[in-house]
């Protein structure tokens, strides 16, 4: 493949990287005039770092940095950011998880101190941990009422066999049961520490005031102590096609999901990332560049199925009239990326659709997409790059989701990246990781 | 505390009225190089009779799927191929058409959704596989317990009144509209006279005004006349034992129970009081808001009978509703309810204390300013403030409005609305009355 990215120093960064002094990262962007102020404090303490007995705890730990320190109550913090009319919550997935809060400017000096004593000195006290259980358990009971969520849990579980992506992120009500108090404190003291953390402040507050602040905000670390690790081991790729069906009640229509692996972020530029300049980390010699597979990725999957005239949604949909809706995915993971394809459809038309969609496949591996396919497919993700970076809270996330998992360059450089793909480079990335013969399926079944 | 959050733009509306009535409101924001509007028809669901429901619905998946010189491909690729975003809806109150484009492609846009709105030739196979896949959509709603629970609810609610259904109309409605049902809403409500359209972004309101005149300017409202709107009476009405409550059940055998406790709310009028809508709005606010409201710390932080429990209150030009809810283990089903209850007849018998209320009111003016970001949020708020005929100045009267609720008037406007409590539960038969 020729592709080589656009060397960034001619592009500028409109967010400033800062490293502080306790290892702590802070990416800062001021936008004069705006009013508001976002911060999104973004962790390495997803659920890939549970070892299998802890599974669900990275998320229930989340839920449980909300109910205060020694020195500040349950609900004080979200009080305090609410009754100012700002608004705050906070999310787990596989590699992160992260809290955010958005409010007026001016309210952020008395207001971030309480997310970072949260985020630091969590107290995770006894009673609270047992009732806030009960909480996480509607969560799971939430998702089993759901089809989808249960069939893309079986689709992720037949994709990862060995990898912890596989497991659910709220973890089963068993295995919470037999969590302590004590093992998720250790927990948090080995996993928020300063160098798995970056503090996200995007709005009307200027540079040396956003240092100060974050500053005075976010130390006194405690001490990491003991936490079992767990040791990741690299999914083997899959070699064949793996089949599951469930049979679920109440259903009204059919489900097919497929799954096919992509890239991971090679552990090894992550460690580097810190001494090398974004710019001459891929150099061109370097033929594995995981980001740069992953735009290719996500410029397959809209050329696929975003918008009337990709190809399944036209096909499938509009002219054939076999699926009620398809979609398609690629969601950017840290040691493993997941591509995925979901129909809605007629169980009578499973197999024929499954087919016709790996036929499709067939066809990305052997010709090249038409150019005005290409050309319609940089335009949307272009665009919704542009879209989705109106407000401060908007323009935080995204910089704190590619940061986590890639760099920051990758946020603001993406459009200029997604532009420079021909369709040469999807024909190969297609034939890379696009199998019809190698992928996950789930069929969702009436009972 | 008090809020501090003013977004700094005091922005100014322009708005212009048409030789041919279409209303244009142009709000110029040069922060990021997009622009959105929304067209908004004074049209929507309320605007259906019972046996035709669905038809707004339908007419919105119809409508960019043809016209007099594009078939739906060469719609779609109009689109897609700049990246834009081009879409429909059919609300109670509205009928709406929403644009996002970069800023450099907002003309090509704005004369394609002209096209749209003007000549639309509602083919009849496009007819036949929205209606199939919309007979699907309602097929498909069941498999949600949030949805089958809300949806009896409102039916308990409203009766024959169109608020009743869900904007996807029913099976036996939507089985039997036809393509002419789509002509005759259309002609009815597809006119000049009866359309706002409200543009936010980089663009001056010369510009955006001349745009509009150029590919709407020669649009002349046809000669049918738009029905009076002559709605069938809501009256809160109990069912079984008690005279103040009205109950509906489905059993299913689900994991956790959807349990909804509401009631008939004030309407938003140009011309009516606006003293319990506001009031009640802010009450909303108190119970269902955020990580901090009432029924969040109560009931899931205090007890840990939810993951979601909350409360929503529309606005609406008829008769709208309050409604809290809550999804628990079956087990909890009746301690959620009487949770519900306590937290609802505690608004009528105790005032809220002046901390209280000015949190509420906090909260619901930061995030109403919260909410006026995007261009689309800006487009979609000004817009909707005219079609409801409320005028631009809503912005300014709502929120003064809430400032002035008074602990005094929270209460008295709880006790004259929350009168026959409606309640929907679903979940495991035996552990819902059944």
């Amino acid at each position: 493949m020729n592709f080589i990215r656009t060397s960034q120093s001619t592009l500028s960064l409109p967010a400033t990287p800062l490293k502080l002094a306790n290892k702590l990262t802070l990416i800062h962007q001021y936008i004069p005039g705006c009013g508001v102020a976002a911060v999104d404090v973004w962790v390495k303490a997803g659920s890939i770092r549970e070892i299998d007995q802890w599974s669900g705890m990275a998320h229930f730990l989340e839920h449980m940095i909300f109910k205060g320190t020694n020195r500040i109550l349950p609900g004080q913090f979200d009080y305090a950011i609410e009754g100012r009319g700002g608004m705050t919550n906070a999310a787990t997935s596989y590699d992160y998880a992260h809290y955010f809060m958005t409010l007026a400017a001016p309210d952020l000096v008395d207001t971030l101190p309480y997310l970072a004593e949260l985020l630091l000195h969590a107290a995770i006290p006894d009673e609270e941990f047992v009732r806030e259980r009960e909480v996480v358990f509607e969560e799971i009971y939430q998702t089993y009422d759901s089809p989808d969520c249960l069939a893309f849990q079986a689709l992720i579980e037949g994709v990862y066999q060995r990898h912890p992506y596989g497991r659910p992120i709220l973890g089963t009500e068993e295995l919470l049961m037999q969590r302590s108090p004590s093992e998720m404190r250790a927990f948090h003291r080995a996993h928020y520490q300063p160098e798995n953390m970056t503090v996200v402040l995007v709005g009307d507050m200027d540079q040396d005031e956003a240092i100060a602040l974050v500053e005075r905000s976010f130390r006194d670390f405690p001490s990491p102590g003991d936490c079992p690790q767990h040791e990741a081991e690299a999914e083997p790729p899959m070699t064949d096609i793996r089949r599951q069906e469930l049979r679920l009640p109440r259903l009204e229509q059919a489900r097919l999901m497929m799954a096919w692996m992509g890239p991971g972020i090679d552990p090894l530029m992550q460690e580097k990332r810190d001494d090398v300049l974004p710019w001459n980390r891929f150099s061109p010699e370097q033929h594995l560049d995981p980001i740069k597979d992953a735009c290719g990725l996500d410029l397959l999957s809209a050329t696929l199925a975003e918008g009337r005239t990709s190809r399944l949604v036209q096909e499938l949909r509009e002219e054939r009239q076999l699926v009620q809706e398809v979609s398609s995915g690629f969601s950017l993971q840290q040691e493993s990326s997941l591509f995925t394809i979901t129909a809605w459809l007629d169980a009578e038309n499973l197999e024929r659709v499954e087919a016709l969609i790996c036929d499709r496949f067939s066809h990305l591996i052997t010709a090249r997409i038409n150019e005005s396919e290409l050309e319609r497919s940089k335009r949307l993700l272009c665009n919704d790059h542009a879209f989705s970076t109106e407000t401060p809270s908007q323009i935080a996330g995204l910089y704190g989701y590619y940061h986590t998992l890639a760099d920051l360059e990758t946020a603001i450089a993406y459009p200029q990246w997604i532009k420079e793909f021909t369709t040469e480079d999807l024909q190969n990335l297609a034939s890379q990781y696009l199998s019809p013969y190698r992928y996950a399926a789930v069929v969702v079944k009436p009972l | 505390m008090t809020s501090t959050i003013a977004l700094p733009q005091n922005r100014t509306i322009h708005r212009r009225i048409l030789n041919n009535g279409i209303t244009v409101l142009v709000i110029e924001n040069p922060s990021a190089d997009i622009i959105a509007a929304r067209l908004f028809l004074k049209a929507g669901t309320r605007w259906e009779s019972r046996e035709k429901s669905g038809l707004s619905h339908l007419l919105s998946a119809v409508l960019t799927k043809g016209t007099e010189r594009l078939s739906s491909l060469d719609i779609a690729e109009r689109v897609e191929s700049i990246g834009a975003s081009l879409g429909t809806d059919a609300a109670s109150d509205y009928f709406l058409l929403s644009l996002k484009t970069v800023s450099s492609d907002f003309a090509d846009m704005l004369s394609l959704a002209a096209e749209l709105m003007r000549s639309p030739t509602f083919p009849e196979a496009e007819v036949e596989l929205e209606q199939r896949l919309t007979l699907q959509a309602i097929r498909s709603q069941q498999e949600q317990p949030f949805t089958v629970a809300f949806d009896q609810l409102r039916q308990a609610m409203y009766g024959q009144h169109p608020y009743a259904l869900s904007g996807l109309g029913t099976e036996e409605t939507v089985s039997q509209l036809t393509r002419q049902d789509l002509q005759e809403y259309y002609e009815t409500h597809f006119r000049p006279d009866n359309l706002v359209i409200s543009i936010a972004g980089r663009i001056t309101p010369d510009e955006a005004v001349a745009l509009v005149e150029e590919s709407f300017g020669d649009w002349s409202a046809g000669s049918k006349q738009r029905p009076i709107l002559n709605f069938p009476a809501i009256t809160g009405q109990s069912n079984g034992t008690s005279p103040t409550e009205h109950r509906v059940t489905t059993p299913q055998e689900t994991q956790q129970s959807i349990v909804m406790l509401g009631y008939l709310a004030p309407s938003l009028q140009a011309d009516g009081a606006m003293t319990d809508y506001v009031a009640l709005k802010l009450l909303n606010t108190y119970l269902g808001n955020g990580l901090s409201s009432r029924l969040f710390v109560e009931l899931r932080e205090k007890r840990g009978l939810a993951y979601e429990v909350s409360a929503f209150y529309p606005t609406r030009l008829n008769t709208s509703h309050f409604v809290t809810y809550m999804g628990t283990a079956p087990v909890n089903t009746a301690i959620a309810l009487d949770g519900l209850k306590t937290e609802i007849d505690r608004l009528q018998t105790t005032p809220l204390t002046s901390e209280e209320l000015q949190t509420a009111k906090n909260k619901l003016l930061g995030q109403y300013a919260l909410g006026k970001q995007t261009n689309s949020q800006l487009a979609q708020i000004f817009g909707w403030y005219e079609t409801l005929e409320l005028g631009v100045e809503f912005d300014t009267r709502f929120q003064e409005e809430v400032a002035a609720v008074t602990a005094e008037t929270a209460q008295s406007a709880a006790l004259r609305c929350f009168g026959t409590a409606y309640i929907s539960l679903l979940g495991p038969a035996s552990l819902i009355g059944e």
